[in-house]
């Protein structure tokens, strides 16, 4: 049974912003985890124990003025922050979050758009994104920028392989490609954590470089940097550079609940969303834990670890994966 | 999947195919290097989505995620080090190049009228009923090892070739670079 299609839009427009108030409170989570870890106690002025700080930094970042190099390149300056929030935004909408419900008369499915090539997309959509960096590093027409983007967009590309082999084995397991068959499979198996451990270890080393999160956030390394692809870029513009990360991150894991943790599959499978985002909180407080606790990598040690390390783990877990499966 | 009376589909055809057009004559026609590229791969992405209108997904993801993507990257990568040299459009390149690429748009503008022709006259087979498999993952997996083996596999030696030839060249210059510090 299929939905019509004013479901689907209604459930993009739903999904969307949960993903955006997701992301606000993200930064607010980030900021207070980093302050308790490092002994303070993070934003706690904007409302009650600082819940409204997103709020406030979003009104201070539309008001501030959005400053334009003069030299800048004008179209694919503008275009690029949106290119990347774009990118950002629509990878989310493969990734199933609940079983399926029925309203009235109605069936409601538990993702946006179920395809049978749902992890390409959200491949091809993270590989359309580096553009966003490339572009408004190359348009602000400044020597910082261009390095941050190129470094950027090395680190990307490097990394970006070891995490599509790094998902193979799960691949190999569940037979398919499609986001929704991967996680039934483990719902009637078991979480693919367990038999693809090194899988998941290489994913998530291969994802944080892929956000740019610490210890891999060489991009914005500030102080050989400035602050990377983004230098010239201020006001909301900036913003959305920072919304696009942040989303990439959250994305990245939602893939990863998916991939490895059974997305949705909880004690009581009505309540899928709830046990989706409880997964997903607690992988991204990962992230924010390694960011207190790691220094950053130099880019020599990055490049090196990246092809040299992690590239044939990934490719031998692929090809003994596929080994064993073929075996059994 | 392809219902010729579908509006929505002959909509995002006609916008795909002049998106197409219109892309690759932008990259023949800009002055900066890297603007050509950026037409370059909105000419990619436009093909792409004329492949999901023949329900080939699969192909169209490969498409974005490998040309769009990584390809692209590289060419902007090096356009954007070597800095903006422009040059004047439709310029460049020996004559036997200029008198290829017209013979190519020739022989491919005689192609495009013969299919029409026939088209008209009926004579070419009109498949209505595509298989809902057709353009999978799994259909192209087993056509790869099937009846297209052969080619699979020199396309994976021709690969390799390359991998091993990019790291000889790696290694060659790191040595001429070597040699320049003793």
């Amino acid at each position: 049974m299929t939905e019509p299609w004013w479901i689907s839009l209604i459930k993009a427009f739903l999904i969307i912003n949960l993903v955006m108030l997701a992301f606000a409170y993200t930064t607010l989570l980030e900021r207070k985890l980093l302050g308790r870890m490092q002994l303070r106690y993070g934003p706690n002025r904007a409302g009650p124990y600082g819940s409204l700080q997103p709020i406030a930094d979003l009104i201070k970042l539309i008001r501030k003025e959005s400053f334009f190099p003069s030299s800048a390149i004008d179209l694919p300056y503008i275009v690029a922050p949106v290119i990347s929030m774009f990118t950002a935004l629509a990878a989310f909408s493969v990734i199933p979050f609940g079983a399926g419900w029925h309203l009235w008369h109605w069936h409601v499915d538990g993702e946006i758009a179920n395809v049978s090539i749902a992890l390409i997309v959200v491949f091809a959509l993270g590989s359309l994104g580096i553009y966003g960096f490339i572009i408004g590093g190359w348009a602000s027409e400044s020597k910082y920028s261009l390095l941050g983007s190129m470094r950027t967009c090395a680190q990307l590309v490097s990394y970006e392989v070891s995490l599509a082999l790094s998902v193979l084995g799960v691949v190999l397991m569940a037979g398919s490609l499609s986001l929704v068959d991967i996680v039934h499979k483990q719902g009637t198996t078991i979480p693919y954590a367990a038999p693809q451990v090194i899988g998941l270890l290489c994913f998530f080393v291969a994802g944080i470089a892929e956000t740019n999160r610490a210890p891999f956030d060489l991009p914005e390394a500030d102080t050989e940097l400035v602050a990377g692809y983004h230098t010239e870029y201020s006001g909301m513009r900036w913003g959305l550079f920072q919304t696009a990360e942040y989303i990439n991150m959250i994305t990245l894991s939602a893939l990863m609940v998916t991939l490895f943790f059974a997305g949705w599959h909880g004690p009581y499978a009505p309540l899928g969303p709830l046990w989706f985002f409880l997964k997903l909180l607690a992988v991204v407080s990962i992230f924010i834990w390694l960011k207190a606790t790691l220094p950053r990598l130099r880019y020599d040690q990055l490049m090196r670890f990246g092809w040299k390390v992690l590239l044939p783990v990934a490719t031998l877990n692929a090809v003994v994966t596929a080994a064993l499966v073929v075996a059994f | 999947m392809f219902d010729a009376g579908n509006t929505l589909v002959w909509i995002v055809w006609i916008v795909a195919a002049f998106a197409c057009l219109g892309s690759g004559i932008a990259v023949v026609s800009f002055t900066n290097p890297f603007f050509s590229a950026l037409a370059l791969i909105g000419n990619l992405g436009a093909l792409a989505v004329l492949y999901l209108l023949l329900s080939a997904e699969f192909v169209a993801a490969a498409q974005v995620l490998v040309y769009a993507g990584a390809v692209m990257v590289m060419f902007l990568f090096v356009i954007a080090y070597l800095g903006g040299r422009a040059d004047a459009p439709w310029a460049g390149g020996p004559s036997w190049q200029q008198v290829g690429a017209v013979a190519a748009a020739g022989a491919i503008l005689v192609e495009i009228v013969v299919a029409i022709g026939l088209k008209a006259g009926g004579r070419l087979a009109h498949q209505q009923h595509v298989l809902s498999s057709f353009g999978s993952p799994h259909a192209i997996g087993r056509l790869f090892l099937t009846d297209h083996l052969l080619a699979f596999e020199i396309t994976s030696i021709v690969l390799l070739v390359a991998a091993i030839g990019g790291v000889i060249l790696g290694s060659h210059s790191r040595k001429l670079a070597g040699e320049k510090a003793l």
